[in-house]
């Protein structure tokens, strides 16, 4: 288990996501990384039946491939914060029992799935985001397995991307690192870096959750506006800058 | 040559007769019939006596009738043995100089082979070992078990790192390190020697049942791999002391294994590993491809 960091990768005007996953993988199998199976992250989510005035809640349930027996489960009240939660894959059945209290908003059921690659101690994931069948945009993951802690590999893990995508990634740590909230012992929110802590499988389940839940609000955005696909690039925080030739950004080492 | 060969057994004959008269004389009488066997004793006596005269007699007229030879007689080596011993005339000096001047120099050079031999750090065999034991006044395999403690303890480590010290094999001390959270090892010490090193990720399973088995990344088995170079460099019999921190201070620069980029390419990855190698003076990072270009 190592670090994960999630990339959106903006779509240029004109060309399918089939394609760029296609040239990316190319790309990194030229590298000399290998082809190591497929993999499938997935998110459901219910919503509570409002009673007596609370507020309703959701529960958001996700599926990871590289943790095939484990269901995860985030409940999200509405204001910020979250319960977390790791439960065999069982929990799904549980889910079904509930139906008099969540309902399954079946409309957002959102994945991510695509094919896994190795290069030395990484892990790539190309993933294509479907919702309902209907293609969203393309997430990358990036794994470093050896390293447990963010801020030890983030240079390296951006080197990296940077190398095989071609675009500039931020020298920042991902927001969901910087964003973090936690509970202190007075029983307070505060913010909390996360980046010295040690990772967690949960903390992937959680950035696939901030991106999906960004991908969904978009979806309204795109609704509302009546179509915006030139807001596609900033969608999660993918870095202020534009896209790259894949040339004039080599592969970190290689030369 | 026969007159010469018949004295030479007269001679013989000679000394063979006076040897058993002596003999004779040295028994005695054997005591009983007093005047009878002293009597006998008389007459053998004179008989003998008698004999050895004649042949006295024999042998003085047989050299009486060797004739001086005209040529020397041909006697192998044996002709040398009267011959000149003058040193002057044998020129032995020169050639015991030389010789001497020739051990002398084996004497030298072989001190400094095995100067120079004694300096190849990477041999480590036992018999090697033992040999030096004999010669130097300490032992490093006998050692004190609080002694390995006691040197641990005094090694200055930075903050991030810890030690644990166990002796799973009786006596001999094995060491648990864990630097941040970046990795662990164990060092498996004989005595103060270093005489094995484990990396493992620090999410891996380190415990003292299995020490030998591999960590699943590459980049642990690539800075394993570097750490038994490493162990082979600071290997010192006559410090080891002196060996083992610093040892332990460049393993401890591994701290910023994921955090520093190669000093020579300024990259991070070369080959999907960061730089995996610490100089081992300068504690600087290279990649492996890049250390020695």
């Amino acid at each position: 288990m190592g670090v994960t960091v999630l990339q959106p990768y903006p779509l240029p005007e004109g060309k399918s996501g089939a394609h760029i996953i296609d040239h990316l993988a190319k790309r990194l199998l030229s590298l000399g990384a290998t082809h190591a199976g497929q993999f499938l992250v997935d998110c459901e989510t219910f919503i509570s039946t409002p009673q007596h005035g609370t507020p309703a809640r959701a529960v958001h349930v996700l599926h990871n491939s590289e943790y095939p027996a484990s269901t995860f489960s985030i409940i999200d009240n509405g204001n910020g914060k979250q319960v977390a939660l790791v439960a065999d894959s069982i929990f799904d059945l549980l889910m079904l029992k509930m139906t008099s209290t969540f309902t399954s908003k079946k409309q957002t059921k959102i994945e991510s799935r695509g094919a896994r690659f190795e290069y030395g101690d990484f892990v790539i994931k190309l993933g294509s985001v479907t919702m309902m069948e209907h293609f969203k945009g393309i997430l990358i993951e990036i794994e470093y397995r050896p390293c447990v802690t963010l801020s030890y590999c983030w240079e390296m893990i951006r080197e990296m991307l940077q190398g095989f995508l071609g675009i500039n990634v931020a020298k920042e740590y991902p927001t969901y690192f910087t964003t973090q909230t936690i509970m202190n012992a007075m029983g307070q929110q505060q913010l909390h870096a996360k980046q010295n802590d040690i990772y967690e499988p949960m903390d992937t389940v959680k950035q696939y959750l901030e991106h999906f839940t960004n991908y969904r609000k978009h979806v309204q955005i795109h609704g509302a506006m009546g179509g915006g696909a030139s807001s596609v690039g900033t969608v999660g925080g993918g870095g202020p800058g534009g896209v790259l030739l894949p040339s004039s950004v080599g592969m970190g080492g290689r030369s | 040559m026969d007159k010469l060969n018949l004295t030479l057994t007269a001679v013989k004959n000679l000394r063979a007769n006076v040897r058993q008269c002596f003999e004779h004389l040295a028994d005695g009488t054997d005591g009983e019939g007093v005047d009878e066997s002293r009597n006998k004793f008389v007459y053998d006596f004179q008989d003998r006596f008698g004999a050895i005269n004649s042949q006295l007699r024999e042998v003085e007229q047989l050299i009486n009738g060797l004739q001086v030879p005209p040529t020397a007689y041909h006697l192998g080596n044996t002709t040398f043995l009267a011959q000149e011993t003058s040193q002057d005339r044998q020129a032995l000096y020169p050639q015991l100089v030389n010789s001497y001047k020739w051990i002398d120099k084996v004497h030298d050079h072989s001190f400094l082979a095995f100067n120079n031999l004694n300096q190849n750090t990477l041999r480590r065999s036992y018999n090697y070992c033992s040999q030096k034991r004999q010669r130097l006044p300490f032992s490093s395999f006998n050692n004190d078990p609080d002694h390995i403690e006691k040197l641990l303890s005094e090694i200055n480590h930075p903050p991030h790192t810890f030690y644990k010290v166990f002796r799973p094999f009786g006596s001999n001390a094995v060491a648990m390190v864990t630097i941040s959270n970046v990795l662990k090892a164990a060092i498996v010490f004989k005595g103060v020697l270093i005489e094995w090193v484990t990396i493992k990720g620090y999410d891996e399973q380190l415990d003292h049942e299995d020490l030998w088995a591999e960590s699943r990344y590459e980049v642990f088995r690539k800075v394993q791999e570097h750490a038994h170079s490493a162990m082979l460099h600071f290997f010192s019999p006559t410090l080891p002391d002196l060996a083992v921190k610093s040892y332990v201070t460049w393993l401890n620069s591994h701290i910023k294994l994921f955090l520093e980029p190669c000093k020579r390419c300024s990259k991070y990855i070369a080959n999907g590993l960061p730089p995996t190698w610490r100089d081992l003076r300068t504690l600087e990072p290279f990649h492996e491809e890049c250390r020695n270009s």
